[in-house]
């Protein structure tokens, strides 16, 4: 195993030219590195609230190292490189010496620090060999907010061009492409897939559901990862089975002209963040809609629900995640679900950005407990999850895909093997593809799944099939 | 000799107390200031009772000794009693609080100051240990994290010395004027060091207030880098 990111382009090193970081970049920022770093962390310190912070962080991070214990990237490298504190304190230094008044006296009187191009390249590397799972944060005596950090410095980072390829073309298309999509989805494929999925669900279920589409008015405008639309359509037809169980079918719709979810500004741009928020926004006014509905996504989720507020109006748009929801209708008996029909032992993955904070621990659990009869936790469940390997936007970075498996996934394969599980419910996009790419790299004797790929097979439907009925049909075409 | 003493223990402690005192009321004003008039309106939106209970919880940080930590851990909490308690209530410092401010606090008793001394002391030299000894903490380490852990250690070992004369191979008055000096010092330290965390401990958990970000802020950076037309 190696603790270094294995370089993608190491293969053909001899035609490409060499690259200075493990992700690929669109244009390499030429010229004074330095300046422009300086340059763009002045203006970022000019226009937002981090000088407090960061004046804060100065003052009092312990560098007790509490932080590296709970990190698994560490726990795997060893690499001093790794530790949370370390990465945080690259840009504590450049901030102390170039933004304070202590340290533009102290760097007259003695060895100081200095920002170089060396210091940028390490800059850039560790902070994306960081997944952003803020698990460190929870075990800091004081309080920093290793996360907050690595997303500030991925944020000056960005505004001299050095972010992941991947990200980038991502964010542009949803911003300023024609389909406002990471996936670049047109619409016209999208409103094929749902008159595909109606069909499917009216095979697997027994009854017609023509998905809403535009339907102005309704309670709740819902947004997916658009990637539920593409590789994870049982998660997208879950959600309509629930809602369609509820009888709230009417109450809900997709708008045509945003129904992405995902907003990758939450791991590395302010400037991305708010205006993903804004556009998410404007399509929930366009609708006229209610409530902003998001499905299995635990980024989306986050961003929707501690942004929106920020960006938004609290009142306006109360976010809901789509957990919430369903657990809402089964406590008020709006929905059954079968428990005789999933017996495979079942386990949970809590995506970080759902779960560090306490949003949403229980409820799934709740709601597999009422169906799952042999359901086990892993261990350090909860708010004290450990990362999937993929989180911080890591997940859609291929070329460091050596990197999560070996590295940033390894702690989570092992807690996977630990359980025993057949079924690993992940509720998030991110985390499922990461997943189901470590049960592949380590060979784990399990499948992963959202939570509403699940409850899609034991959900009763009234008029349509019954569960028992639905599992016996997929015995057989299986 | 004498002079001295009772320099460093009058205006000279007065002057050390002082500017602890303006300097960490600096702090919190600035972190009270920043939460009232930078965040405003967003305030709303944190989680307060969240805040609230970690604060707490960290104070008394027993659910938060995790495998991996525990004797660095153990030491930081142990060190912190004797760190609080002996300043404030040994009975010679309480006779101090009372001549210089007037204030009357309760004394404990010779024994269990000098066992909180000693276990700080212990504790001190366990986390400067782990500084030297332990390469992921040198890893992280600045220069400050070692000798301000000897600006710790230098006042609670001259005050144990200059209170057990059995003990002490020095001249009293040196030791004393050791003691008077580095405590004073350590009281300038405080707003200037990590030791500010005497006061910013209760501003600690309140990072999920900094994540309310300015709205407008993002494309103000933007426009002042790249101009009205920035692209992604």
């Amino acid at each position: 195993m190696s603790a270094e990111p294995v370089p993608a382009a190491a293969a053909d090193a001899t035609t490409a030219p060499a690259r200075r970081y493990s992700f690929h970049v669109e244009e390499p920022c030429e010229g004074d590195r330095v300046a422009k770093f300086l340059e763009a962390f002045a203006a970022v310190l000019e226009y937002t609230d981090y000088k407090a912070l960061l004046d804060s962080y100065c003052t009092t991070s312990a560098k007790c190292n509490r932080c590296a214990v709970t990190c698994p990237v560490f726990q795997v490298t060893n690499d001093p490189r790794d530790i949370p504190c370390y990465r945080t304190n690259i840009l504590l230094e450049v901030y102390k010496r170039y933004f304070t008044i202590g340290g533009w006296v102290s760097s007259r009187f003695k060895s100081h620090f200095e920002l170089t191009d060396e210091v940028i390249d390490e800059f850039a590397e560790v902070l994306y060999r960081c997944t952003a799972c803020r698990r460190c944060t929870q075990e800091c005596p004081m309080g920093v907010d290793h996360g907050l950090m690595t997303r500030l410095g991925r944020y000056v980072l960005s505004l001299i061009g050095v972010v992941p390829k991947a990200l980038q073309v991502s964010v542009r298309e949803q911003l300023e492409g024609e389909t406002h999509n990471t996936s670049k989805v047109p619409q016209k494929a999208m409103l094929h897939t749902l008159d595909f999925l109606s069909e499917e669900m009216e095979d697997i279920l027994g009854v017609k559901m023509d998905f809403p589409v535009d339907e102005p008015d309704r309670d709740f405008a819902f947004f997916c990862a658009v990637s539920d639309y593409l590789m994870e359509p049982d998660t997208l037809m879950g959600n309509a089975a629930v809602l369609y169980a509820a009888g709230d079918w009417d109450r809900w719709t997709i708008g045509t002209d945003n129904f992405d979810g995902i907003n990758y500004g939450l791991f590395y741009s302010d400037w991305h963040l708010e205006n993903i928020i804004k556009r998410l926004l404007g399509e929930v006014d366009r609708l006229n809609a209610g409530k902003i509905l998001i499905g299995e996504c635990g980024h989306a989720s986050r961003s929707a629900h501690q942004f929106v507020p920020v960006f938004g109006d609290r009142e306006r748009y109360p976010v809901l995640n789509f957990m919430e929801y369903t657990y809402d209708c089964l406590l008020k008996g709006k929905i059954e679900l079968d428990p005789s029909i999933i017996t495979e032992r079942v386990t949970y993955h809590d995506p970080c950005n759902i779960a560090r904070s306490g949003w949403i621990v229980e409820q799934p659990r709740e709601i597999l407990r009422a169906f799952v009869p042999n359901f086990v936790d892993m261990s350090h469940a909860g708010r004290r999850n450990y990362c999937c390997g993929g989180g911080g936007g890591l997940v859609s970075v291929d070329e460091i895909h050596d990197f999560r498996m070996e590295i940033g996934g390894r702690v989570k394969a092992e807690q996977m093997r630990e359980t025993g599980a057949e079924i690993v419910v992940a509720p998030c996009a991110n985390c499922k593809k990461q997943l189901k790419e470590l049960v592949e790299h380590y060979k784990l004797p399990c499948k992963v799944m959202g939570l509403h790929d699940l409850i899609l097979k034991a959900i009763v439907i009234p008029g349509g099939k019954s569960p028992a009925e639905r599992k016996q049909e997929a015995e057989l075409y299986a | 000799m004498e002079q001295a003493i009772t320099l460093a223990r009058g205006p000279l402690f007065a002057l050390a107390f002082g500017i602890m005192v303006l300097g960490l009321a600096r702090l919190v004003l600035l972190q009270v200031y920043e939460l009232a008039v930078g965040k405003g309106r967003r305030l709303q939106n944190a989680p307060w009772r969240k805040i609230m209970g970690e604060t707490i919880t960290w104070a008394l940080p027993f659910k938060h000794f995790i495998k991996g930590t525990l004797l660095f851990s153990s030491a930081s909490f142990a060190m912190h009693i004797g760190l609080i308690l002996v300043p404030l209530f040994l009975a010679d410092h309480v006779a101090m609080w009372e001549r210089q401010f007037g204030v009357n606090l309760p004394s404990m008793g010779r024994g269990m100051a000098d066992v909180l001394t000693l276990l700080t002391l212990f504790c001190l030299l366990v986390l400067l240990g782990f500084r030297f000894l332990s390469w992921r903490h040198r890893a992280v380490s600045t220069p400050t994290d070692y000798w301000l852990l000897v600006a710790l250690i230098v006042p609670f070992a001259s005050g144990f010395l200059a209170t057990h004369p059995g003990l002490n191979p020095f001249r009293w008055e040196v030791v004393m004027l050791v003691h008077l000096l580095s405590a004073n010092l350590l009281l300038v330290l405080v707003p200037f060091t990590k030791l500010a965390h005497v006061v910013l401990f209760a501003f600690d958990r309140i990072s999920e207030i900094h994540w309310q970000l300015r709205p407008g802020a993002g494309d103000r950076v933007a426009n002042a880098l790249f101009g009205s037309e920035a692209k992604v």
